[in-house]
């Protein structure tokens, strides 16, 4: 057990939480909450195998400021589909949502 | 630099214990919690877990774009998505459970989290000391260098995002 495995099971419980919470959520809110928790474990995992491994570091600190800003671009867009499913359905729960044609 | 990082209790760094906490506490708040502003604070106390873990590997940098972008901007999203989604029926920001598929969805999550912990912990390289710092301008450099492709795309993708997000917005008003 070195730092290299604490820091990749710590990257691995954020995943199970993550893909608990995506398949246990009911409303898309919750839904992208965890998918930004399954994101970080993602972010988490590739700064340890750069800084702990001989990999060059500046690939996997970049690779996560690069996942990161693809966050910040996805939780924009969710956040308008959120506002429209919310405006057309009267409802974020997704057992809700099944009409293909609005 | 190993002394630094390394290992007192049981081979575990102390703050690495206090972070750990931090991510677990706040990962089960943030998909446990029946309402969503708690779920949303159970995310952010996650983010500053994994914060801290980024500063124990001595990247600082990493750390403050986590609390910058993150912290500061995503949460503050997402409070907008919950904020402007409330009902006027029932309470605001909060959600059942799915009933039934609780059950499965533990079994899918642990399944693939063991399976990739036997394989991580089976197979893991041999972990070297911890190297030294690599500073912001070898960084600025890298993303200017070997990197720009990336750099640009994600200019490209972040526009398109907003603009797409913008042009959601309008079509909504028009059809309302």
């Amino acid at each position: 057990m070195n730092y290299l495995v604490c820091y990749h099971l710590a990257a691995l419980i954020l995943f199970g939480l993550g893909l608990y919470g995506i398949t246990g959520r009911k409303s898309l809110v919750g839904m992208l909450i965890s998918v930004e928790l399954m994101l970080n474990g993602a972010g988490l995992a590739l700064v340890a195998s750069s800084r702990l491994t001989p990999a060059v570091d500046e690939l996997g600190q970049l690779g996560t400021l690069l996942v990161m800003g693809l966050a910040a671009a996805e939780a924009t867009l969710v956040l308008a589909i959120i506002l429209i499913v919310s405006r057309r359905f009267g409802t974020t729960d997704i057992a809700d949502i099944a009409t293909l044609k609005g | 630099m190993d002394q630094l990082l390394g290992i007192q209790i049981m081979g575990i760094h102390p703050a690495y214990g206090l972070y750990l906490a931090f991510i677990i506490c706040g990962g089960a708040v943030a998909v446990l919690a029946k309402s969503l502003v708690r779920a949303l604070s159970g995310l952010i106390i996650t983010l500053f877990g994994v914060a801290g873990m980024y500063l124990l590997m001595a990247a600082p940098f990493l750390a403050f774009m986590q609390i910058l972008i993150y912290v500061g901007a995503v949460t503050v999203l997402i409070f907008f998505a919950i904020m402007l989604t409330r009902t006027t029926e029932g309470e605001s920001g909060t959600e059942s459970r799915r009933s039934g598929r609780g059950f499965l969805g533990i079994w899918a999550a642990a399944f693939s989290t063991l399976v990739l912990a036997a394989v991580v912990i089976r197979h893991m390289p041999k972990a070297i000391a911890l190297k030294p710092e690599v500073t912001l301008g070898r960084l600025g450099e890298f993303l200017t260098g070997p990197f720009a492709l990336s750099f640009e795309l994600i200019s490209a993708v972040l526009f398109v995002a907003m603009a797409g997000a913008v042009l959601l917005g309008f079509e909504r008003r028009k059809a309302k």
